[in-house]
């Protein structure tokens, strides 16, 4: 296993080079300037202060040079926060969005795969009416109309929850619930038609017949068997909501990674398109190898690597 | 095998519960701050009658940078103001005060002026504030090295050398600020610049401590810590979420300041800031259009006119809007009352010239500039077709095909599309709207690669050259190839001859504007920006300033919050 993940690591860096590559020339396809102000300014007076940032030489020689600053893990000043560092702006801004995403994450699986099990356990009765109508439910309202309801209702009306900011766990629960629905549809949607079809299998019939229980049957054989599909579909959802979401954090106003990915691409602010690109993309790859893990723990038919 | 594999399992929990914790760590960080508005609100309620001098607001953005050399824009205009004063300050009725300097005077030929500093002005390290701050702050801000972006565009011109100095052609020490001594400050300006004293309240032109900064280098001014303040209120946080002021004991006017706290908190979404105002947690609120009707008829309702223009850009290389009665038809067709009525809804006004509204006074009588010029267009849909019609005659065409540049939010798209509408209905006129982002258009406009441009325009400073000078010969944001030696001689006279003549140079900027608009249509003018919003009954004496920071808060105070 020690080299396989040796393996997966080789292969992440690179990818990350080719996305480093890649996004440095796509980005500066941008049109503008990182220039706050480029519609007083003079074009003399834009280019003097373009020279300063090095954004006066050719393309090849800006990459080469940020490149290198990279490998020396200085991912250089923001344009848009005068002389602030790239990785104090991601690290300040990075914590609430995965505290949010997490906190999604677990509520929503956890939440969504009872929603399922009670659909396939009861299938066709009453409660898989109800649960398959909400699944529905929360898959197709956008978020933000959730958020909206929410906001309104639960923080302004019954005054239950702070309506907006961000502090202490309460300001957490609105924007935890509001980015825990779409999770919580898509894993019980899975969970339903997984467990539907496992239970219909064969070795479901043997273990019946042998004695085992019904709910035995359903969590011992059932639900593990349900979860590999599951974990594919959740996984790369995990790393869209761990990375910020734009629409929510704005919402409830939580300082969060999402806003500043976008700010940065409209305000051509190069160096922090970069590093929220690249932080991503680690953070992608990462999570891809964790999955690829969970299935060899959940699934022994699955081996990572020969000899395993 | 199988060990090992829930082995790898609790591993990866346990990495999970690592994450939350981290995550964790963060929001207890943040939380100090919610906890400790929390506890003012508590202590708000049992001390009744007296209110607490606590002022709790958003803004729409984070503060970009408190270093005064290199703000650009509004917020961080808005907090240097507030911590930091400048040789004057904007007072409640937006008028120059005394701040670091206690009064000037200015030479017969009005190219020095030199200011008397007060001596028991402090920075907040104890340190007195000299006129060495003032030369050391305005060197810096034009220093190539520095990388300023408003120095060089708010200095060159004004401030003797600045302009070479910033291309890199002169010593930074030729700069024209000196320090006679510690409480004496003299400039030598390029040439009479008769709005100079409003300059002088504007965020570039704040001193700086030199061994403060030079100290804390590229740290400086990036966190509460590394920030000095001279002014009414100092940095306590300041964080991504939010940032608190508090009173400035050591304020050489601290006795005039009534406030304690000011809490800020970033909040983007309209909607959200809304609901916050509507459960107390903040005492102002900007309101977008779709509040608007909801809000009207509330007595917390307050309409803000700002000085900033919109108008249509027309692109005289353009062989259609070449001809003037094509700009001028353009001009009258669209129905603007109708247009600030129904899209922005805000309180707008129609564009009726290239002056805003409450902006410039006539030296003597003190009338506004917008009253004595008037309305320079009216909307006339059958007169604009008639001009319409000759355009066509005259360029011998039966039917007209013109771009459209707008931007790409989605007020902006909206009045983009109503603005085609009306422009259709010249006859034969077909108007393609494309919509793209900011950064986009400031190229296009550059490159002069445009037909229309739907633009606007904000003050650097309080005289109407700031708006009527971009459209000399050109001038660096003419970009429409309109080209008047008429024109171009009545600016200069104005800022030459007439420098020291405040009437007459008056008068040329009325008749600039006339020749600009009404002859030769220069602009089709759309709207001056407004703000709706709602405040909070018991916030008191907050001025609204047209340029630099958009509120001065040194004089609020709460007064009967319950």
């Amino acid at each position: 296993m020690g080299r396989y993940i040796t393996q997966r690591l080789v292969y992440m860096v690179i990818t990350m080079f080719l996305i480093a590559t890649f996004t440095f020339f796509l980005m500066k396809f941008l049109p503008g300037t990182p220039l706050s102000s480029a519609d007083r300014l003079s074009e003399e007076q834009q280019a003097i202060v373009l020279a300063k940032y090095g954004l006066d030489e050719p393309i090849p020689v800006q990459y080469f040079n940020y490149m290198v600053n990279l490998l020396q893990g200085d991912m250089g000043v923001s344009f848009q926060f005068d002389n602030r560092e790239v990785t104090t702006i991601i690290l300040d801004r990075i914590g609430p969005s995965l505290q949010l995403g997490f906190q999604a994450m677990i509520i929503g699986t956890i939440l969504g795969m009872l929603l399922g099990l009670i659909s396939a356990i009861y299938h066709n009765g009453v409660l898989d009416y109800g649960s398959t109508f909400t699944a529905v439910l929360g898959q197709s309202i956008p978020s933000f109309v959730f958020a909206g309801i929410l906001q309104y209702f639960v923080g302004v009306k019954l005054g239950w929850f702070p309506v907006a900011l961000w502090g202490t766990w309460q300001h957490t629960v609105l924007p935890t619930i509001a980015l825990a629905i779409f999770p919580l549809a898509i894993a019980a949607r899975f969970m339903r038609t997984e467990m539907l079809e496992v239970m219909g299998s064969d070795y479901i019939t043997t273990a019946r017949a042998k004695g085992v229980n019904k709910f035995g049957v359903v969590f011992k054989h059932g639900v593990r068997n349900a979860l590999i599909p599951l974990i594919t579909v959740l996984g790369p959802l995990a790393i869209g909501l761990m990375t910020g979401t734009l629409v929510i954090e704005n919402i409830f106003a939580v300082p969060g990674i999402g806003e500043q990915f976008v700010k940065s691409i409209n305000t051509n602010d190069y160096p922090i398109i970069m590093g929220t690109t690249l932080f991503f993309a680690v953070f992608f790859i990462l999570i891809v190898l964790v999955i690829d893990l969970l299935y060899g723990v959940i699934d022994p038919r699955i081996r990572l690597a020969e000899g395993e | 095998m199988k060990k090992a594999n829930w082995f790898l399992l609790v591993l990866l929990l346990a990495l999970g519960m690592f994450l939350a914790a981290c995550s964790g760590g963060d929001s207890d960080g943040g939380s100090e701050e919610a906890e400790g508005s929390g506890d003012g609100e508590d202590t708000e309620e049992s001390s009744g009658g007296d209110s607490e001098q606590i002022l709790n607001i958003t803004d729409t953005a984070e503060i970009p940078t408190m270093d005064s050399s290199m703000a650009t824009d509004a917020v961080a205009f808005q907090w240097l103001g507030s911590t930091t004063d400048g040789l004057y300050r904007l007072d409640l009725d937006a008028n120059p005060e005394p701040g670091i300097a206690e009064d000037h005077e200015e030479s017969e030929d009005g190219l020095t002026w030199t200011f008397n500093l007060r001596e028991d002005a402090t920075w907040s390290n104890g340190d007195p504030v000299t006129a060495h701050d003032f030369v050391y702050a305005w060197q810096r801000a034009v220093n190539p090295d520095t990388g300023s972006e408003y120095g060089p565009y708010m200095m060159s011109g004004v401030i003797e050398n600045a302009e070479a100095i910033a291309a890199g052609d002169a010593e930074v020490e030729d700069l024209g600020v000196e320090a006679t001594d510690d409480y004496t400050l003299e400039v030598s300006l390029e040439k009479p610049t008769p709005y100079f004293e409003s300059l002088t309240a504007f965020g570039t032109f704040l001193p700086l401590n030199e061994e403060f900064v030079e100290e804390h280098g590229e740290d400086y001014a990036l966190e509460a810590d590394t920030l000095l303040s001279n002014g009414p209120f100092k940095f306590e946080e300041w964080g991504s979420e939010g940032w608190k002021l508090v009173k400035n004991e050591d304020y050489w006017d601290a006795d005039n300041v009534q406030l304690e706290e000011i809490n800020v908190d970033v909040v983007k979404e309209t909607s959200a800031a809304v609901n916050l105002y509507e459960t107390d947690e903040i005492d102002r609120v900007g309101l977008s259009s779709e509040f608007v009707d909801e809000y009207r008829s509330s007595e917390e309702f307050r309409v803000e006119e700002e000085p900033t223009l919109f108008y249509l850009k027309m692109n005289q290389e353009n062989e259609i809007l070449g001809n003037v009665n094509a700009r001028k038809a353009i001009q009258k067709v669209i129905d603007r009352q109708a247009m600030v009525d129904t899209i922005l809804n805000n309180g707008s006004l129609p564009g009726v010239g290239d002056i805003p509204q409450n902006f410039a006074m006539h030296p003597e009588t003190e009338e506004d500039f917008r009253e004595i010029n008037g309305d320079l267009i009216e909307t006339n849909v059958e007169e604009a077709q008639e001009l319409w019609e000759t355009a066509k005659e005259e360029l011998d065409i039966e039917e007209a095909e013109l771009g459209y540049l707008g931007g790409d939010t989605e007020v902006a798209q909206q009045m983009d599309a109503y603005i085609k509408d009306q422009l259709e209905q010249l006859d034969g006129l077909t108007v393609n709207v494309q919509s793209v982002p900011f950064q986009e258009r400031l190229d296009r406009d550059t490159e002069m690669d445009y037909d229309l441009q739907n633009s606007g325009w904000g003050p650097d400073y309080v005289d109407p050259n700031t708006f009527l000078n971009m459209w000399v010969t050109d001038g660096g944001n003419n970009k429409t190839g309109y080209s008047s030696e008429e024109y171009d001689a009545l600016i200069e006279e104005a800022n030459d001859e007439l420098a020291l003549e405040p009437v007459d140079r008056f008068e040329n900027f009325l008749e600039a504007e006339k020749l600009l608009i009404e002859e030769d249509a220069v602009i089709a003018p759309l709207y001056q920006r407004a703000a709706a919003q709602l405040w909070k009954p018991y916030v008191k004496d907050v001025g609204v300033n047209p340029m630099g920071p958009d509120y001065t808060y040194k004089y609020a105070h709460i007064d009967g919050k319950e």
